[in-house]
C-alpha cells in the first residue's frame, strides 16, 4: 500500500501543531507514543542521523541547564541553600524534551519521502511555484553547503590556522576568513543558476506543469478521515482528564 | 627515502557503491618529481585528498614522513604538503593579494619582517607585484590560482601537490609555471602535479602515475 505524501503531511502538520500546543507532561507523552506508533504502522526506520545525535545531545543538555534555573516547585536537589532542581524545573525539562523528540519524529515521517514528491504536493496545494522552488533550493543547496564548509574549514587549517588553539582576539578575524570563500563559493553558484534558470525558460509560462504524478488513493482519505477523528477525540479526551 | 606511502588503500564515498580509490599502493620518495594523470573521475582528486588527511580511507593506510597519517593534526600535514586544489575559490581567505601571501606564513609563527621579506619575493618570482593591493576574488580564474600557488609556495612545504594547475593559464604563464616548479624541485621540493594537460605533462617530464577508475595502472 502507498500511502501518498499529503497524507504524511497532514499527519505530521497536526503531531506538530498539537506538541506545540499542549506542555502537559502526559498528553506529550501519549502523544510522543502515538507518533512512534504511526511510525511503525508506516514502516518509516526509526534511524536518527550522526547530525541529528549531536543536535539532540546539545539540547537534552540545554534543557537540563535550563530546568536548573526553574526556581518554582518542590526542592529536589539542594546544594547548600540553593535549590538547584524543582519538581517544575524537572516537569518543564521532561515537556521541553518530550516536545522536541515529537517535532522530531514528525519530520522523520516526511524525510523517508522522495522529495519531489514533496514539491509537487506543495504545488498542488496552490502554494505560488516560486516558493516551491525555494524550498526545492533549500533542500539540495544543504547537503552541498555542509561540504562545502568542510572543505573551507579543511583548506585553512592546511594554511597553518590551528582551529582549537586559536587565541580569542583571533577567532573573529579566522571565523571572517573562513566565511568569505564559503560567501563567494555560493554567491557565484546562486548567479550560475540564475543564468541557467533563465536559460531553460524560469517562469517564462504562468503554470508549471509536473511530470511527476501523485495520487490521492482510498486509502489516503480513509487515513486522513481516521486522523482527524482521532484528533479530535484526542483534544476532547485530553480536556476532560487534565 | 620514502615520503608518502600509501598501502592497498580503498575509499568509497558515502553514498557511492563503487569505490573512487582500491587497492592503492604507492611510494612516493622525498623530493620525488611525479605527473599523476587520468580521464575525468578515475580518482586523481580523491587520491590527493586521502594523502592530504581530508578522506579517510576505509581499508588499508598512509604514512606520511614515516608515520600514520592520522596521527597528525591538519595544520602539521600543511606544515609538509601543500595542496592547491581544483578550484582556487576556495582557498582565498583574504581580501587582498599580499594578504593571501602573508596569511599562512603569518599563522606558521613567522616574524613580521620574514613575511613581508618573502611575500615581496614570491609576488616577484611569479609576476604577480602589480597585483598586490587588488582583491584576489576579482582577479581572473587564471590570476587567482596564480595567486594560490604563489601562496603555498611560500610557506616552503617538503611536497606539493597541485590539482590541474594549469587549467585556466595561458600558454606563456604555463611556460613560467613549469619554470618555477622546475626550479622548486631542483631545491628538493616534492612535487605532483595532477594534470590532463599532455602538453604540459609532457615537459614537465617526471614519473607519471597513472590512474584507471581508481586504480593505478602504470607508475
Ligand atoms: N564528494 C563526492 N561524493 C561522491 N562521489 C564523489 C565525490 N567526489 C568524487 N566522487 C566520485 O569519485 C570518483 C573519482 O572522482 P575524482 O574527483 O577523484 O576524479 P578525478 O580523477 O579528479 O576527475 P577530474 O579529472 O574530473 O578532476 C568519480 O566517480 C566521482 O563521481
Ligand atoms: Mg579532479
Amino acid at each position: 500500500m502507498k500511502i501518498d505524501v499529503r497524507t504524511k503531511m497532514l499527519i505530521a502538520a497536526i503531531f506538530s501543531l498539537l506538541a506545540l500546543i499542549y506542555h502537559q507532561v502526559p498528553i506529550l507523552a501519549s502523544l510522543l507514543l502515538l507518533n512512534i506508533l504511526v511510525l511503525v504502522l508506516f514502516r518509516v526506520p526509526l534511524k536518527v542521523g550522526g547530525g541529528l545525535k549531536t543536535l539532540l545531545m546539545m539540547y537534552g543538555t540545554l534543557t537540563f541547564l535550563q530546568s536548573l534555573f526553574v526556581k518554582s516547585g518542590e526542592p529536589l536537589l539542594i546544594v547548600g541553600n540553593m535549590y538547584l532542581l524543582t519538581t517544575d524545573g524537572l516537569y518543564y525539562g521532561i515537556s521541553v524534551i518530550l516536545r522536541f523528540a515529537i517535532l522530531l519524529m514528525s519530520g522523520l515521517l516526511l524525510m523517508r519521502c522522495p522529495v519531489n514528491d514533496l514539491l509537487v504536493a506543495l504545488a498542488k496545494m496552490k502554494l505560488p511555484y516560486e516558493i516551491v522552488f525555494m524550498v526545492l533550493l533549500g533542500i539540495r543547496f544543504m547537503p552541498m553547503m555542509a561540504g562545502e564548509i568542510q572543505t573551507t574549514l579543511n583548506h585553512v587549517q592546511l594554511r597553518g590556522v590551528n582551529l582549537r588553539k586559536v587565541y580569542k582576539k583571533k577567532v573573529i578575524r579566522v571565523y571572517l576568513s573562513i566565511l568569505l570563500p564559503l560567501v563567494y563559493s555560493i554567491w557565484q553558484k546562486a548567479e550560475k543558476l540564475t543564468i541557467l534558470l533563465e536559460l531553460r525558460g524560469f517562469r517564462r509560462y504562468e503554470t508549471r506543469e509536473y511530470y511527476r504524478e501523485i495520487a490521492m488513493g482510498k486509502a489516503d482519505y480513509l487515513i486522513m478521515g481516521l486522523t482527524i477523528c482521532l484528533t479530535v477525540s484526542f483534544v476532547y479526551i485530553s480536556k476532560m482528564y487534565w | 627515502m620514502s615520503y608518502i606511502v600509501l598501502e592497498n588503500v580503498d575509499y568509497t564515498y558515502p553514498d557511492r557503491t563503487e569505490p573512487a580509490v582500491r587497492s592503492l599502493n604507492l611510494v612516493l620518495k622525498k623530493g620525488e618529481k611525479i605527473a599523476l594523470t587520468g580521464l575525468n573521475g578515475s580518482g586523481k582528486s580523491t587520491l590527493a585528498k586521502i594523502m592530504l588527511g581530508f578522506l579517510k580511507p576505509q581499508r588499508g593506510r598512509v604514512l606520511l614522513d614515516g608515520c600514520p597519517l592520522d596521527r597528525y593534526t591538519l595544520p602539521e600535514i600543511g606544515a609538509r604538503l601543500g595542496f592547491v586544489s581544483q578550484d582556487p575559490g576556495q582557498m582565498i581567505f583574504n581580501l587582498k593579494v599580499s594578504n593571501e601571501i602573508a596569511f599562512g606564513l603569518k599563522w606558521q609563527g613567522k616574524s613580521r619582517e620574514e613575511t613581508d621579506e618573502l611575500t615581496g619575493r614570491y609576488l616577484r618570482r611569479f609576476d604577480l607585484w602589480h597585483l598586490r593591493d587588488e582583491n584576489p576574488f576579482n582577479l581572473s580564474e587564471g590570476q587567482k590560482q596564480m595567486v594560490v600557488i604563489c601562496a603555498i609556495l611560500a610557506l616552503a612545504p617538503d611536497f606539493l601537490i597541485l590539482d590541474e594547475p594549469t587549467k585556466n593559464i595561458d600558454t606563456s604563464r604555463k611556460r613560467d609555471l613549469l619554470k618555477a616548479l622546475r626550479y622548486i624541485c631542483n631545491q628538493g621540493t616534492g612535487i605532483i602535479v595532477v594534470s590532463h594537460d599532455r602538453e604540459f605533462v609532457a615537459s614537465w617530464g617526471g614519473r607519471n602515475i597513472q590512474l584507471t577508475n581508481g586504480e593505478v595502472v602504470a607508475r
